[in-house]
């Protein structure tokens, strides 16, 4: 238990500037797109005029009074004032918390029609991370290690939750080529519907050419998630994180659907790029980066 | 050295986790069970708006493949429509009253489009005897600038299932 702790938490040279540079990217990664999608729900959210499905804390709150009011634009600003004070002062480090919560509420309303989106989960749980790291840690210098390996544990745990869910909802045959065949001609309406455009790919008329390789795509996907909790592990980290990169682009081409906001997450936290930096660091003039670290790092 | 602290938080938001997911179906966000694409093999239901010109026309209400109007399907992202949004709604309402209709309209903003005629359309693909995928298109309701005419089988369609 403890040494995978040490492999979640303990960063190797804490105290370096590449280290720092890394978890900051990270915190700013979150923030811009916590700013994104808090602002982007606040327009949608301006069209809808009934509750579908009510999710997470919606199940309680009636959250319907956000559709006739300019409500979710007052979440938004606020979500924009908890997320920037900590990230500019590197102080108040506990606003990440109320945040997070308003953060969540932006969610539910927003995806109050029905449709269960998890393109957004990786950004909530780095939120998530900042704030319990915020709240019950403070110090910024052990707080943004926590946020990391925090994000870390949970992208783990929902891809191999992932690769579970399907065995137990569909059995080993779930990677059939078949159930393929049926997901692309379900996207292909999606796109559709989105773009008034219905046209395959090359990869998608590969796949729909042939049982076994549409057997094959769907079969590399299931083992990826289900190997996702080896992240936990530095040592795989990043071979784990190029793979699910790679399933990512193959989600794209496959069934249309791009989760930007995990690749560029992924490259941020997958890599050592810490100890790239600081070997650059060693070989060049320091003098300049030096003099912004007091203000961009810790 | 990781701090008892540390392994405490960690250890609490698992168990919050656990208990947020298996008391709400699996989602509390961001807490999941990721259960996305785990049921395989089952025909899909899904939505698409077709533009109609003649309101007349004699096949107007009838089921049809994709095929036959995919030419007329609009861009609802031309509309700032997210299209999931309108296929679940669509989706998941089996009675259709005047609130839901109403619901409907608003997010098309239909009003604003006077000399639109746009066909709120039900979609649904599954394998056929042969293993072949098949697509058919289900007329739901006809929004126009100032009415909303409804298919007169509308109740046998809303309750079609995946």
């Amino acid at each position: 238990m403890n040494k995978l702790l040490h492999n979640l938490f303990e960063l190797d040279s804490p105290e370096s500037a590449g280290t720092k540079l890394q978890l900051r990217v990270f915190e700013l990664f979150t923030v811009v797109y916590t700013l994104y999608y808090s602002w982007e729900w606040a327009y949608y959210i301006q069209r809808l005029s009934d509750v579908i499905l009510p999710l997470g804390l919606a199940n309680y709150i009636d959250v319907e009074f956000f559709f006739e009011t300019n409500l979710a634009f007052v979440n938004a600003g606020l979500i924009t004032v908890f997320i920037l004070v900590p990230l500019i002062t590197k102080r108040l480090r506990w606003t990440y918390a109320p945040a997070f919560v308003l953060f969540h509420i932006q969610y539910v309303v927003r995806f109050s029609q029905g449709q269960i989106p998890h393109s957004s989960n990786l950004i909530g749980f780095s939120l998530l991370g900042l704030a319990l790291g915020g709240v019950f840690i403070r110090d910024i210098k052990r707080a943004l290690p926590f946020a990391f390996g925090f994000t870390i544990f949970f992208t783990g745990l929902a891809y191999t939750s992932a690769g579970v869910s399907k065995l137990i909802a569909s059995g080993l045959t779930w990677p059939d080529g078949y159930h393929l065949w049926l997901w692309i001609g379900e996207k292909s309406v999606d796109l559709l519907s989105r773009t008034s455009e219905l046209q395959l790919n090359p990869i998608q008329q590969l796949a729909l050419s042939s049982r076994f390789i549409a057997t094959l795509i769907l079969l590399s996907g299931i083992l990826t998630e289900l190997s996702a909790f080896l992240l936990w592990w530095k040592k795989f980290r990043p071979f784990i994180f190029t793979l699910l990169i790679m399933m990512t682009f193959g989600i794209y081409v496959t069934m249309n659907i791009f989760f930007k906001a995990f690749v560029i997450e992924f490259i941020i936290i997958g890599y050592p790029w810490n100890r790239f930096v600081n070997y650059l660091l060693n070989y060049s003039n320091t003098i300049k980066f030096k003099a912004a670290s007091r203000w961009l790092l810790y | 050295m990781v701090t008892e602290r540390v392994k405490k938080i960690l250890l609490i938001t698992i168990l919050i986790n656990i208990v947020l997911v298996a008391t709400h179906k699996g989602e509390f966000w961001p807490f999941s069970i990721f259960p996305m694409f785990s049921i395989s093999g089952q025909p899909f239901l899904r939505g698409v708006v077709e533009e109609v010109e003649n309101i007349d026309r004699p096949n107007l209400w009838r089921v049809k493949p994709l095929y036959k109007i995919e030419e007329r399907v609009i861009s609802l992202q031309e509309y700032g429509i997210n299209p999931f949004d309108f296929a679940n709604y669509i989706k998941k309402t089996k009675y259709w009253d005047a609130e839901k209709i109403n619901g409907l309209r608003s997010t098309f903003q239909i009003e604003c489009y006077s000399d639109k005629m746009w066909m709120i359309t039900r979609v649904k693909g599954f394998f056929n005897d042969d293993n072949e995928i098949v697509i058919y298109t289900y007329p739901m309701f006809l929004l126009t600038g100032d009415t909303t005419y409804k298919n007169p089988n509308l109740s046998t369609i809303a309750k079609i299932d995946e």
